[in-house]
């Protein structure tokens, strides 16, 4: 449904020297410098699959955006959504796609919301039911009538926000792109936008790409994950695959002794080193363990001989250190800063 | 090919209705805009009146002469205006704050869905009254029969003339695909176009070849008023000419732009 074939997108920027010395050279004489935002991204998305993708910032997630959306055109590579190469086929591209870009607006700014889905009604061609059944659908999710007859302009971000969601889907899109979809939302509204898309999901087999700094949208919204990082993938399978890749995970306990959870936490870091414990809220105690050294068994084996347990549950691992290790993984170990080596150090 | 001309014309009709809809919203920004402007034309048709109190001739035409060519300048320029306007916002800020990809991810062409954003800019209303107006009112003075040739070429005329202030305006607003924004250049050429409104013969020879033949200004007004007003072809022949090879490179560039465009931020 979706494929990246060796996806580069380079930017060329100007360098420019600080200070009104510095503007003036940049004046006569420009340098550029290449940035490599995508670099050689390949990778096939299943029609139907609700990918998260991910990546710190500066990865490179927006611009491969932006360029399956035939928004930008790759300096090298190729992309394909629905067979079609996005940025050469703008218009048949933008006819089986829907996309939200959280930080930027696409509806008319000085129209109101109902005015903008009529011009949309006819710009997508959008059958007469379809219509009446997805605003029917926008009115009991995300409460779109409440936005009234206000110009875009004047809503809140949470306001306008729900209307790009709404906007984006009007058509029934096969393929949705959604950069950051739920900033500006409160949790009910998160929850409803959720709701929607996996809704939508079920009914149309709508393939969902998704790009968001809220953990908790991708994992309510999606099943598989491709992890970019520095331009290049580093993990493509599903949330859980992802998931299982901690090398921490953690055990929450609550127990019926009367020891002082200091000495209970002491207690277990000596009898399974390289173990973190620390009193955790409600009395329970948190404990760490890393992966490769014990198993849950072992630990849980531990605790019940040690405690009188009466609560015990293992979290999934954090979805975010997962990614700050993948991250860090990939990168070269930092340069030890430079010693100048003069004669006062020589000396010393 | 022909059904997306069809849906692109029902479209342009549809969204023209909602921007004489969003008129109605803007009363205040309307009457506004159309008062600065009569306010404007009246002070231009004064100057020229005070010219003639001094000399009964200038460059070979007379008051109503003059009168007739201001008139007539408004009427592609008002035209060009009120379909074209949204230009000014590609040239400011569209590729600048990265607002420009809305146009390309919906299912029509993206520089009519650029236009169609801002159909009937109200100042343009005023415009085309006013040039309308000055046209038939000074044309009467002189007693102006045209010949139903004439006749039949004076809307093309508009047209064509329309098409070149269009151009001008594209390749401009289109060169902020490179340059982040181009109001600067924008505001230049559109200054130039001014100078169309009275007869060329008054200007220096460099600025003529400059009006007709680089900013080709001068067949949106002047070259068919000649036409007009004495019947002689001239360079009105050249015309379609002007305008087609105006029009194609500036949508060239439009072209090559919109594929270079980077969207700024995330």
């Amino acid at each position: 449904m979706i494929v990246a074939e060796n996806l580069v997108k380079e930017f060329r920027l100007a360098e420019r020297k600080p200070g009104l010395a510095g503007s003036l050279a940049t004046l006569f004489t420009r340098k550029h410098r290449i940035v490599r935002a995508v670099d050689g991204v390949s990778f096939t998305l299943p029609a139907g699959s609700k990918t998260a993708y991910i990546g710190a910032n500066g990865a490179g997630k927006s611009t491969t955006i932006k360029m399956l959306t035939g928004i930008m055109t790759p300096t090298s590579g190729r992309c394909l959504v629905r067979g079609i190469e996005p940025y050469r086929h703008r218009k048949d591209n933008a006819r089986g796609i829907g996309v939200v870009f959280g930080q930027r607006s696409q509806l008319w700014w000085d129209l109101s919301v109902p005015d903008s889905f009529r011009i949309l009604h006819r710009i997508y061609e959008i059958p007469g039911p379809v219509y009446r059944r997805n605003l029917a659908l926008y009115r009991e999710l995300l409460d779109i009538d409440a936005l009234g007859t206000t110009p875009v302009r004047q809503l809140s971000l949470g306001q306008r926000m729900r209307a790009e969601i709404a906007a984006s889907l009007l058509h029934d899109p096969p393929v949705v792109f959604w950069d950051e979809p739920t900033i500006g939302l409160d949790m009910v509204l998160k929850d409803a936008v959720r709701h929607l898309v996996n809704h939508v999901h079920r009914e149309l087999g709508t393939t969902v790409v998704l790009t968001s700094h809220d953990i908790t949208d991708i994992a309510a919204i999606c099943d598989s994950a491709l992890v970019v990082d520095r331009g290049r993938v580093v993990h493509q399978g599903s949330i859980r695959d992802l998931l299982r890749t901690a090398d921490r995970r953690s055990v929450l306990f609550d127990h019926r002794d009367t020891t002082a959870p200091e000495r209970a936490c002491a207690g277990i870091e000596q009898g399974l080193p390289g173990v973190s414990a620390s009193p955790a809220e409600d009395g329970r105690i948190r404990v760490d363990y890393p992966v490769d050294r014990f198993t849950s068994r072992q630990v849980l084996a531990f605790l019940l001989e040690r405690f009188d347990l009466v609560d015990c549950y293992a979290p999934e691992p954090d979805l975010e250190d997962v990614l700050r290790r993948i991250y860090g993984g990939g990168r070269p170990e930092p340069v030890p800063a430079e010693i100048p080596c003069g004669p006062a150090a020589g000396g010393a | 090919m022909t059904r997306a001309l069809w849906r692109h014309v029902r479209l342009a009709f549809f969204l023209g209705g909602v921007g004489l809809h969003r008129l109605s919203a803007y009363r205040v920004d309307f009457v506004l805009g159309a008062g600065a402007f009569l306010i404007r034309v009246g002070l231009q048709t004064a100057v020229v009146g005070l010219v003639f109190r001094q000399i009964p001739v200038l460059g070979g035409w007379s008051y109503h002469e003059v009168l007739f060519l201001l008139g007539f300048s408004l009427l592609p320029r008002g035209l060009d205006h009120l379909f074209t306007d949204q230009l000014w916002e590609l040239g400011r800020k569209l590729v600048q704050r990265g607002e420009f990809h809305r146009y390309l991810i919906r299912p029509v062409n993206p520089l009519f869905s650029l236009l169609s954003e801002r159909f009937f800019h109200p100042d343009a209303l005023g415009e085309l009254a006013v040039g309308t107006f000055l046209v038939i009112w000074s044309g009467s003075s002189i007693g102006l029969d045209l010949t139903p040739l004439q006749w039949a070429v004076a809307p093309l005329l508009v047209l064509c003339g329309a098409l070149i202030h269009t151009s001008v305006k594209l390749l401009f607003a289109s060169l902020s695909f490179w340059t982040v924004t181009s109001l600067p250049s924008m505001y230049a050429a559109n200054q130039v176009s001014e100078f169309a409104a009275y007869p060329l013969d008054i200007y220096h020879s460099s600025l003529r070849a400059l009006l007709t033949w680089v900013l080709p200004f001068a067949f949106t007004s002047y070259v068919p008023c000649v036409y007009l007003l004495t019947g002689a072809a001239g360079l009105v022949v050249w015309l379609p000419v002007v305008t087609a090879g105006a029009l194609a490179l500036a949508l060239a560039v439009w072209r090559r732009g919109v594929n270079a465009y980077e969207m700024t931020g995330s």
